[in-house]
């Protein structure tokens, strides 16, 4: 069982995002960046299926920066077995782009199962895992809550609006992880100290014209101060009235 | 009168040093630094480059794996200081770098330091020991993530997130740490995700845990090394803001918002232009239960001086950390014991006067790892052949400034103006006046008179509330984790009122006369480990995520 796991170096979500200068993109100083939470479920599912297997290798797989090496040093210290960066300072917003570069690597290699977090927090583009099953003639199935595998087929539940749906698919395949689909390891002490040992190769790639571009990013708008309208059940006219014509909520 | 003492409880040696057959999932290494803080770091880099330089040269010593244990989920989150750097350790330690490439915000330009009344400032001449020409402005955080990326392109292991819980002992030789267990919910039961504490055995370990160190305030006390004094603290509360109006200059302040006879002073120093860090430190000696420095320093910036610059500005973080201000006297008799060594704050090098300590700390770990480095080549950890490490550390400036300025602090026992007049003659005698050892008790055995806090009324703009100063630490410690403190339960209401003045994060309240401990909320300051509950290590990556503290 051969498992490639992609994932993505981005800011940590308690951050305090600030704008840059140029109003597109953010200050990365002071800026602690961990892995992208959603890929740390497909790191342990992908874990967990070759410990079940009981042989097999996982490829953690990062497109990024050099920083990026440390993100896949984090998924060795789990568990997985080696890293490839698919090293480039470009950044692309276009995840057709990024996809055609992970496509590119992932393509012809033997996985059996490329695992993918649903979404990475910084772009929410939700779209990179899709398209890179699309550009490999592959299965997709999105944001999956559980996984079995067995003869060459995946079962997996997600979760849809009022139930869950359960889907079933040839491998190889493509799916990505939701939260909940397995509670994700501590690396262990030795995992740590073993990661620095495991093969980390370096591939510099370059990234296509992506035919699109940030103009701007905004801050959600600062929420205004709360306020005390009054106390007990004299107070509650004076908050319908709030509600309606201030908060328009009613 | 309180006498904290009465009502603190002891230390459990018996379950911090553990001499017991090893854990299943055990780890070695050759030397392992418990803190990854300047010290531990500092001490790492030396030792990988000794280590390698030697191989280089087929001297033989062959693959020495160096081990660091930071409780932090991530290097530098628990570290605060205030911080004006002496860079005279960076150049020890980089030899090949200059100044500016170290991991600083900004020179000295301008000093001023003030006596404050509750509505005016009053400049004087900077004290000598206080001059800061040729000092940095920087941010302990910023320090110590810096320092780890080069121990760790050195080869050294950091181990981020992994308190070391307890010393592990055969007969009177450290052979290394437990780490603390993960995933125990409140009553100390396993969940799902649980993890039992790693066994970590080190041929050495270097404890560097900083402040008020469990490990090694234990290992003291179980090996019996004593010091001419005991050590005192002081408690710093500190804030990062981002201001409209720019400072230029490193301010300390003396006098208000303290009472006459507490120890302390305020500090304001520009990280950048537009970033302030700014904080109170106060002596725990101090003498009134209600005394809380977390609501002395949200009232200070209320001063002309400060709100000047705070004005319209942002409060980014908070965060909270004790000082050992013992000094000289302080120093345990030995820093050193069969397979173990103490650096840094948690063996006492910080100069008081001159507000500095991280250049000891570092330099305190450079001489530990040169020791550590030559009894590795003789294949030896025991004692004598550790003791280079106290003579390095005697020999050097780190105890030399130490003895300079060694009874300048515990000259203020005598309160704020006969103190300061007294240390200004030492100043000018270049420590021969006032001399002699001047003695002391442990913080805890001072009385506190038994008083009432003032009350406060934060406004959310200058002034925060203890719920929310916690908030900007960063602390997003499990609700569910295991007290990790020792609580006197049976304690009356007024030593309950002392607590809940004391800790500026509010982990201790009194509800209805009884004492509340509200656990998650604490920031690891260690203050009330000084004069009340105990402070032990808990899971890793609990406690606050400091950014530029």
């Amino acid at each position: 069982m051969k498992i490639a796991v992609c994932i993505k170096r981005v800011p940590d979500t308690e951050t305090r995002i600030k704008i840059g200068a140029d109003g597109k993109s953010i200050v990365e100083d002071g800026v602690k960046f961990v892995l992208n939470p959603y890929d740390e479920y497909a790191i342990e599912e992908a874990l967990q299926l070759k410990e079940k297997s009981g042989d097999g290798e996982v490829v953690a797989i990062a497109m990024g920066s050099a920083a990026s090496q440390e993100t896949i040093r984090g998924a060795l210290a789990m568990g997985a077995d080696r890293g490839i960066l698919l090293q480039t300072d470009a950044v692309s917003v276009n995840p057709v782009t990024v996809a055609k570069v992970l496509a590119a690597e992932l393509d012809g290699a033997g996985y059996d199962l490329i695992l993918f977090g649903k979404y990475a927090v910084d772009d929410s583009s939700q779209a990179v895992g899709t398209i890179v099953s699309e550009l490999l003639s592959l299965p997709s199935v999105s944001a999956i809550g559980h996984l079995e595998l067995a003869d060459g087929k995946g079962t997996a539940e997600r979760e849809i609006e009022g139930g869950v749906e359960v889907v079933e698919f040839s491998l190889p395949a493509v799916v990505t992880a939701d939260k909940g689909l397995n509670e994700p390891r501590y690396p262990a002490l030795r995992g740590i100290m073993m990661a620095k040992k495991k093969p980390l190769e370096v591939k510099p790639v370059e990234l296509g014209d992506g035919g699109m571009t940030v103009i701007q990013l905004a801050l959600p708008p600062e929420r205004p101060e709360g306020r005390i309208v009054g106390e007990g059940p004299d107070a509650v006219p004076a908050l319908i009235e709030a509600l309606r014509t201030e908060a328009k909520v009613l | 009168m309180v006498r904290p003492s009465d009502s603190q409880p002891k230390l459990p040696i018996d379950q911090l040093i553990i001499d017991e057959a090893l854990s299943e999932e055990s780890l070695e290494v050759d030397v392992l630094f418990v803190g990854g803080g300047p010290a531990g770091l500092a001490g790492a880099i030396e030792l990988a480059r000794l280590v390698k330089a030697d191989n280089k040269s087929s001297g033989g010593i062959g693959e020495i794996t160096i081990g660091v244990l930071e409780k932090a989920a991530a290097l530098g989150e628990h570290c605060l200081s205030g911080a004006v750097v002496d860079p005279s350790a960076f150049r020890n330690l980089f030899p090949d770098l200059s100044d500016n490439d170290f991991p600083f915000r900004q020179p000295v330009k301008k000093e001023a330091v003030y006596v404050l009344t509750g509505t005016r400032s009053i400049r004087i001449p900077t004290p000598a020991p206080m001059h800061n020409e040729g000092n940095y402005v920087a941010s302990l955080c910023e320090i110590v993530r810096w320092l780890g990326k080069k121990a760790e392109d050195l080869g050294v292991d950091i181990f981020a997130g992994y308190p070391a819980e307890k010393l592990l002992v055969k007969g009177d030789r450290v052979i290394g740490v437990r780490t603390a267990p993960t995933g125990l919910d409140r009553e100390g039961n396993e969940m799902s995700g649980y993890v039992p504490g790693t066994d970590i055995v080190a041929k050495i370990t270097a404890l560097a845990e900083g402040s008020r160190g469990t490990l090694a305030q234990a290992y003291q006390e179980w090996q019996h090394i004593g010091a001419q004094n005991p050590q005192i603290y002081a408690l710093g509360v500190k804030e990062i803001w981002e201001t409209k109006t720019p400072l230029d200059t490193v301010i300390h302040t003396l006098g208000w918002p303290l009472p006459n006879d507490a120890f302390g002073g305020s500090f304001m120093y520009p990280l950048e232009s537009n970033v302030v860090s700014i904080g109170l430190v106060v002596g725990l000696d101090y003498r009134q239960t209600g005394l809380d420095v977390h609501t002395l320093f949200q009232n200070m910036k209320l001063h002309p001086l400060f709100r000047h610059y705070l004005e319209g500005g942002e409060m980014v973080e908070w965060g909270a950390k004790t000082i050992p201000e013992g000094g000289f006297y302080s120093v345990p008799d030995r820093r050193y014991g069969h397979g173990i060594v103490l650096l840094g704050d948690s063996a006492g090098f910080l100069d008081v006067p001159s507000l500095k300590g991280i250049h000891y700390a570092m330099q305190s770990g450079i001489f530990a790892a040169r020791a550590i480095f030559d009894a590795l080549k003789k294949g030896e950890s025991a004692a004598p052949y550790l003791a280079a490490y106290d003579e390095l550390v005697n020999d050097s400036y780190i105890l030399d400034d130490l003895y300079r300025t060694r009874n300048m602090r515990l000259a203020f026992k005598s309160g704020f103006f006969w103190g300061g007049a007294k240390a200004t003659l030492m100043t000018l005698s270049g420590g021969r006046l006032f001399g002699k050892r001047i003695r002391v008790k442990p913080d805890a055995d001072v009385p506190k008179r038994a008083d009432r806090p003032k009350p406060f009324t934060p406004d959310g703009k200058l002034t925060f509330s203890k719920v929310d100063a916690v908030f900007k630490s960063g602390n997003a410690t499990r609700d569910t984790v295991p007290s990790h403190l020792i609580v006197n339960e049976s304690v009356g209401e007024e030593v309950a009122r002392m607590y809940a003045s004391m800790c500026p994060a509010g982990v201790y309240e009194v509800v209805d006369g009884q004492l509340r401990v509200n656990a998650p909320n604490c920031v690891d300051c260690k203050a009330t480990d000084v004069l009340g509950p105990r402070w032990t290590p808990r899971e890793g990556g609990s406690g606050p995520v400091y950014k530029r503290m």
